[in-house]
């Protein structure tokens, strides 16, 4: 999935609540199957949109589209997360439906203030044609900031942009006294907790 | 058929916290024992600094029982319970003291004799209206050697504040005597903790550094803790927290007297006609076993020990196992504080940079605990610990409040997360939280575990004791951090806790048993070779976490079970 997770252990990614029975998550994972994405192109068109919205490119760094966030979700809702699909791809051609009420085209080819005028009614609640649009934003939003300030090993916080965005000096094994300053932040560490680095063990 | 194994003195059902201690003393006392566990060992490789891993998907863990058998809770005994999301609690052995947060308080005396102490101060009107508060059938005093042989055993450090009387403000003055210092000195202040540190003193009030089950230096083979920031709901990668994985539960095999069944999951426990309990009942690998024991100590923590007595009916038990007073699930309560609604959260016009280090690595102050304080005219009796801490994990740090100074998405979000993620943090609130009648545990009548039993279901209900006592607390927690210079402070209204890793009673300890399932020393009322481990024993909560008491206790039941073996084996 990202490059330096060719060395991860087989930790399981996959949901364990789902499991009916005593399974050791090591078997799960012995079953894990290569990533897949489960969204079709045109909900994934709808969500890259969104997420754009959510977190946009501006001076202060890449968005949350470019971090991979979109990505991420995509990645989650055919794995950890895929109990959840049916209600996000609900959703999303529900944001699409509402936009061509409103604006008489698909979300995606909004402009950019078109855009934040439909997902302001969703998040206020007045959007109409959803289950509950201001859960459905909520749920979004909350896997947005997921995607962009996860490690990079589930697909998003492309380049550790997202740790960047927050100052987070990233993941270390040890922590010295002045790593805990509060006056100065440590230098960033741009690493996977997947990665080589981290194979530590005993 | 179950396959019948070869009898043991002694089966241990759940190897965490709890039934982890108590392993040792009756393994060094030569007792034979069976430690029949739902999880397996897990392999401190797989702990890693992966927030999505540990905190927001909750899966460490080495078998999914807890999440499979979630309980359900409503808040009153008319409404219908549901599920309410996820529960954090363990399944491994070791137990929840994997991916604990470690902070090993001593309850204060005061919490041993609540009643009596309120009723002498205050007089018989200030115990809470529908509240079933009994003092504890035993005294701090009785229990102190068992909390130093725990600090000691398992590795605690900290910085006493009353040895024998005599008061170091360098800890906590409040906290009952104590026969010496911690085997460790506490985890490393910060420049952040010390300014809270300062602000503190400055308000006439004295914090410390609260004492956890964590090395800050080399202590029996294990190194010091490097502070490295996934130390909440993550395992510890070197070792340094402790864990009954690799503390008591290594030193009680290696007598040899202990022999563990991993991934074992107990059903029931089995009773005679006579109704004394002749062993227990458990799946492994799709097998169903017996093992016969002469003694049975059962330490699932709270939900599940209520849940085996009630789903262990026989013929001498149509109620369940030591049920026959109705008293099973009953006295059950959850710490109220940050655990509930309590939340107290504040935002700096500075980096606080509390990204790295652990929950357990914080300032507190126990001037609001218990009864620390007058409580006249208050309207409520007992208080709040105050503490404030480190460790904030980026997704976490990212979805922080905006305190009303910008939109939740969009541009300006982005930059008010980029100045304030390193800027804010939330304390943590703990606030003695009593027994009532209205709040209990039973089994579901609709919702079914994988195995087609009830899971336990959770009856709560408002309390106005508990809702003040937080209130009054979140208040103090404001006044400190604006000491400190917080220039915005939230605090949410406060609520229970629906399901908690602080959950007390079910089958409380007492000498009434009418009243309680457990006596004195742990062991059923009712069913005499049957002993109960955890939280769910304890009749009060203090203003602190449980665990340190929880493996006092368990150490003092299990070695009461040695000197009392003939009486008690039968
Ligand atoms: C994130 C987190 C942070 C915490 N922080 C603190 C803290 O800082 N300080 C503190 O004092 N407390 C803390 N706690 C609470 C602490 O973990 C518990 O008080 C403690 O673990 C309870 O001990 P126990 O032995 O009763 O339960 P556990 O430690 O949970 O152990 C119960 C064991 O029983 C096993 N089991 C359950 N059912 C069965 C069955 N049917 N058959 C066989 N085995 C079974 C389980 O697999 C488990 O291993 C925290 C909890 C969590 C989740």
């Amino acid at each position: 999935m990202q490059p330096d997770d060719q060395d991860a252990p087989q930790l399981s990614r996959r949901t364990v609540l789902a499991s009916a029975t005593l399974v050791p998550v090591a078997a799960l994972t012995a079953a894990a199957q290569a990533p897949s994405t489960a969204l079709s192109t045109t909900e994934r068109q709808i969500l890259d949109a969104f997420v754009d919205r959510l977190v946009p490119a501006d001076e202060l760094g890449p968005g949350a589209l470019a971090c991979g966030a979109a990505n991420y979700i995509d990645l989650a809702l055919a794995d950890a997360l895929a109990g959840e699909k049916a209600t996000l791809a609900e959703g999303l051609a529900a944001v699409d439906a509402f936009a061509r009420t409103q604006h008489g085209m698909p979300f995606p080819q909004l402009t950019p203030d078109q855009k934040d005028a439909v997902l302001t009614e969703i998040d206020e609640g007045r959007a109409t044609g959803f289950t509950n649009p201001r859960a459905f934003f909520a749920r979004v939003r909350r896997l947005t900031l997921e995607g962009m300030f996860s490690d990079p090993y589930y697909g998003g916080n492309k380049n550790f942009a997202g740790w960047d965005l927050i100052r987070y000096p990233g993941p270390r094994l040890a922590v010295a006294p002045e790593e805990q300053k509060m006056s100065a932040l440590p230098k960033p560490l741009h690493q996977s907790a997947y990665g080589s680095k981290f194979n530590h063990g005993h | 058929m179950a396959i019948s194994l070869k009898p043991v003195d002694v089966a241990v059902i759940g190897l965490g916290a709890a039934g982890g201690i108590a392993v040792l003393p009756l393994a060094q006392a030569g007792l034979k024992i069976a430690g029949i566990e739902a999880g397996g060992w897990m392999d401190a490789r797989t702990f890693r600094p992966d927030e999505i891993h540990n905190n927001v998907r909750g899966l460490v863990t080495s078998v999914p029982k807890t999440k499979s058998e979630v309980p359900t809770v409503r808040d009153s005994p008319s409404a219908v319970a549901r599920r309410v999301g996820n529960h954090p609690m363990m399944n491994a052995i070791g137990g929840t003291s994997i991916h604990y947060w470690a902070q090993s308080w001593r309850l204060k005396p005061w919490d041993f004799r609540t009643r009596s102490e309120t009723v002498k101060r205050y007089g018989a009107g200030a115990i809470p209206a529908g509240s079933t508060l009994e003092d504890w059938p035993l005294t701090y005093d009785e229990l102190e050697r068992y909390y130093d042989q725990v600090e000691y055993e398992i590795g605690v450090s900290g910085k006493a504040g009353n040895i024998q009387g005599r008061i170091d403000p360098a800890g906590n003055i409040f906290e009952g005597p104590r026969q010496r210092e911690y085997p460790m000195p506490p985890l490393r202040a910060t420049e952040f903790t010390d300014r809270m540190a300062q602000a503190a003193h400055e308000l006439g009030w004295h914090p410390f550094r609260p004492p956890a089950a964590i090395n800050t230096q080399p202590y029996q083979g294990r190194p010091g803790c490097a502070y490295h920031g996934f130390c909440g709901t993550g395992g510890c990668h070197i070792g340094a927290k402790n864990s009954t994985a690799i503390t008591t539960i290594p030193a009680a095999l290696k007598t040899k007297n202990l022999t563990i069944f991993d991934r074992a999951q107990v059903t029931r426990i089995a009773a005679g006609d006579d109704g004394r309990v002749t062993g227990v009942n458990y799946l492994r690998e799709g097998k169903e076993y017996f093992q016969p024991a002469r003694v049975v100590l059962l330490a699932s923590y709270t939900y599940e020990n209520s849940r085996l007595l009630l789903l262990s009916k026989s013929k001498a038990w149509p109620n369940g196992l030591s049920n026959n007073h109705g008293q099973v699930g009953k006295h059950y309560f959850a710490h109220w504080g940050t655990q509930g609604g309590g939340a107290v959260v504040a935002l700096f016009p500075f980096d606080i940079n509390v990204f790295y280090g652990l929950p357990a690595q914080g300032t507190a102050v126990d001037d609001f605990g218990d009864d620390s304080f007058d409580h006249t005219g208050l309207g409520f009796i007992g208080g709040t610990t105050l503490h404030v801490h480190t460790e904030l994990h980026p997704i976490e740090a990212a979805a922080m409040n905006t305190f009303g100074r910008a939109p939740g998405w969009g541009a300006r979000w982005k930059a008010f997360v980029r100045q304030n993620a390193a800027r804010w943090t939330a304390a943590y609130l703990q606030t003695s939280t009593f027994p009532y009648e209205t709040t209990f545990l039973d089994l579901d009548p609709q919702v079914r575990d994988p195995l087609a039993d009830p899971v336990c279901r959770v009856t709560t209900s408002p309390r106005e004791n508990e809702r003040r006592s937080v209130e009054y607390a979140q208040n103090k927690m404001e006044q400190w951090f604006r000491a400190a210079g917080a220039i915005e402070v939230i605090k949410a209204p406060p609520t229970g806790p629906a399901l908690s890793t602080h959950a007390y009673g079910g089958t409380r300890m007492g000498d009434n048993p009418e009243t309680n399932v457990a006596d004195r020393w742990g062991f059923s009322h009712e069913a005499p070779n049957l002993g109960i481990l955890g939280a769910s024993v304890m009749g009060t909560s203090g203003a602190r976490n449980p665990t340190l008491t929880v493996q006092a206790l368990a150490w003092r039941t299990a070695e009461h079970l040695v000197k009392s073996w003939k009486t008690i084996a039968g």
